[in-house]
């Protein structure tokens, strides 16, 4: 079974991305994962949402250039060297893959202008930053191993 | 539905459908005396016209009489239409020289109206109309808007500005003067025209076509219904109108979308206007402006039917009788009878300007050109923006183009595919390699007056 991939057109400027998750809200749909990537003057936003339909069609009332792709969702195991047995299996029939995002939507990584001044910003707000010793606490803990400080 | 009901001019639809079948005969004529004319007949009174005028001129503004001592021609050695090329040229430069009323042939007490255009540089040019102008001003107008198959009776709204700009109050006049009701709405507030248009059953909308276009996408949005709509005709000026847009702009709205072509220098809108049966042309109004189309460098005549830069002298003008003023609009004449009737010579419409080319590495380039390739790429929109900037002393030329929402794609590949696609045939137009980039739906800001088009970022 495949799933409904919703990809918009957006120019690189600030609040794209963000009128785009307001429209979502607005129609009552759910981001369950997405990415977003550039090449400089304008990206593709992809979304993977718990109501495609109303997500095209709320974002084509607002004369979004969109469209649906199929793609592939996966559960991975949490071990070491998952990612890579799955892609494996790919790679041996051949298969390409063209892009690949994570999905849980609650950890998510931004790369921005001004990196030192996002930060600044989001740390006055409710939500949570990663550090790097906390990614590799994570995956100490994952396998079981204290990290020596 | 029979044939002959959609054929009705006053019908939505009707004067597009008697085009098609070739019907001219159902579209009406203002002045059929003047406009189907025999050739000669129109001649023998430019000529007439142009010896009043010649030595109205000589008599009564300094200017030419000083001019023509000068260069030894007196009103009386005009006896040819051809003579008219002894005459001195008059360009925007005297207007602004002789600011404000230096150029004018009667006291101020004579004029009943006072217009000026919107100079981008220096002073203003201003510009004064007697009673008998303001009667011939709005004949003009009242013929081009016939040509566009408005007839009395209809209701017009304006959505030009007012104020000094001549295309307000002229098409207001024009559109009066053939027994139409105005409605002076203005420009702007653009929710409010879309009301009006519902609530007072308007059938004529005056505007430039990109803010046509505005108020189309508008009403989209608001989810009015524009085949449903009482509105037939669409008059756009103020800016030249690009094939694509006023062909998008009649799918949309379910007009039928003419423009005209003036300056007020010479008047104000009314000079020509397009019929019907050739949409990428403008008849002038003959009786009244003696034109010329000459090589803008040498300042001589092109071939018949060759490009060059119309040159224009209004015929029984009495406020500012203006000899040959040089437009610097790049455009050609034919003179051969027209489909729809009408013997008087139709223009090209104007697409580039002698003054508003780019060079760009040593090469020529013309925004309508731009405008030309783009019109034929369907995954993008004929709304565009250019931006021309230096880099280590070299030209870099940046076309902005709008993505169609149905030609999106989901792969930087196939995107990408597309911008090297457009620029390709950007560079076999212009011979210029430019840089595309894609904007999206809606990004390319729409102009309310004329749309700005070029941003050269080049050091002056």
């Amino acid at each position: 079974m495949t799933v409904s991939q919703i990809s918009v057109f957006a120019n690189s400027r600030p609040g794209h991305l963000s009128r785009v998750l307001d429209r979502f809200e607005e129609a009552g749909v759910s981001v369950r994962g997405f990415s977003a990537s550039d090449t400089g003057e304008y990206g593709i936003l992809r979304f993977v949402v718990d109501r495609p339909e109303e997500a095209l069609e709320a974002l084509r009332e607002d004369g979004c250039a969109c469209t649906v792709t199929p793609v592939l969702c996966l559960k991975l195991v949490d071990e070491p060297g998952e990612l890579a047995r799955v892609m494996g299996v790919l790679a041996r029939c051949g298969i390409n893959v063209v892009y690949s995002y994570s999905m849980i939507s609650t950890y998510i990584v931004l790369s921005t202008t001004d990196p030192d001044r996002a930060r600044a910003l989001l740390a006055s707000e409710p939500v949570e930053l990663i550090t790097q010793e906390d990614i590799a606490r994570f995956s100490a803990a994952r396998q079981g191993k204290g990290i020596e400080r | 539905m029979s044939a002959s009901a959609t054929m009705d001019v006053r019908e939505k639809g009707g004067a597009l459908a008697a085009a098609a079948a070739g019907r001219f005969d159902l579209l009406p004529v203002y002045k059929p005396e003047i406009e189907r004319a025999p050739r000669e007949q129109i001649e023998a009174v430019q000529l007439a016209k142009l010896k009043e005028t010649v030595a109205y001129a000589y008599e009564r503004v300094p200017y030419y009489r000083t001019k023509m001592d000068e260069m030894g021609v007196a009103p009386a050695d005009i006896q040819t239409l051809a003579d008219v090329r002894r005459l001195p040229f008059t360009d925007k430069a005297v207007l602004r020289d002789t600011f404000p009323f230096g150029l004018f042939a009667v006291p101020l007490d004579e004029i009943r109206e006072l217009h000026s255009s919107s100079g981008t540089t220096g002073k203003p040019v201003v510009v004064g109309y007697t009673d008998d102008d303001m009667a011939m001003w709005s004949e003009c107008i009242a013929r081009l808007v016939q040509m566009a198959g408005v007839v009395p009776g209809d209701v017009a709204q304006m959505a030009f500005g007012y104020g000094m700009f001549t295309g307000g109050f002229g098409l207001h006049y024009g559109l009066q003067r053939l027994g139409c009701a105005m409605i002076p709405a203005g420009a702007g507030n653009t929710e409010r025209h879309i009301q009006m248009i519902e609530d007072y059953g308007t059938t004529v909308l005056v505007a430039t076509p990109s803010y046509a276009m505005h108020i189309c996408e508008v009403g989209e949005k608001m989810g009015y219904d524009w085949e449903a709509s009482p509105l037939r005709v669409g008059l756009f000026g103020g800016e030249p109108c690009p094939p694509g847009l006023k062909a998008e702009i009649e799918r949309r709205m379910h007009i039928v979308c003419t423009d005209n072509y003036g300056l007020t220098e010479v008047m104000g809108p009314g000079v020509s206007g397009e019929c019907l049966a050739e949409r990428y042309q403008q008849h002038i109004a003959e009786d009244h402006f003696l034109w010329e189309v000459i090589d803008p460098e040498t300042g001589e005549p092109v071939g018949e039917g060759e490009m060059g830069e119309l040159v224009l002298t209004p015929l029984g003008k009495q406020g500012i009788p203006v000899l040959r003023y040089r437009t610097h609009d790049l455009t050609a004449v034919h003179t051969e009878p027209c489909a729809c009737g009408r013997t008087l010579a139709r223009m090209d419409k104007v697409r580039s300007r002698s003054d508003d080319m780019l060079i760009i590495r040593g090469t020529n380039v013309f925004p309508s050109q731009v405008e030309d390739v783009l019109t034929g790429i369907e995954e993008v929109t004929p709304h565009y923006h250019i931006i021309v900037e230096t880099k280590d002393g070299m030209d870099f030329l940046i076309v902005e183009t709008e993505l169609r929402p149905e030609a999106f794609s989901d792969s930087f590949e196939t995107m990408d595919a597309l911008r090297r696609k457009i620029a390709e045939k950007l560079k076999a137009t212009l011979l210029v390699a430019p840089t595309v980039r894609l904007v999206e739906p809606g990004g390319i800001e729409r102009a309310i007056g004329k749309a700005k088009h070029v941003d050269d970022r080049r050091a002056k």
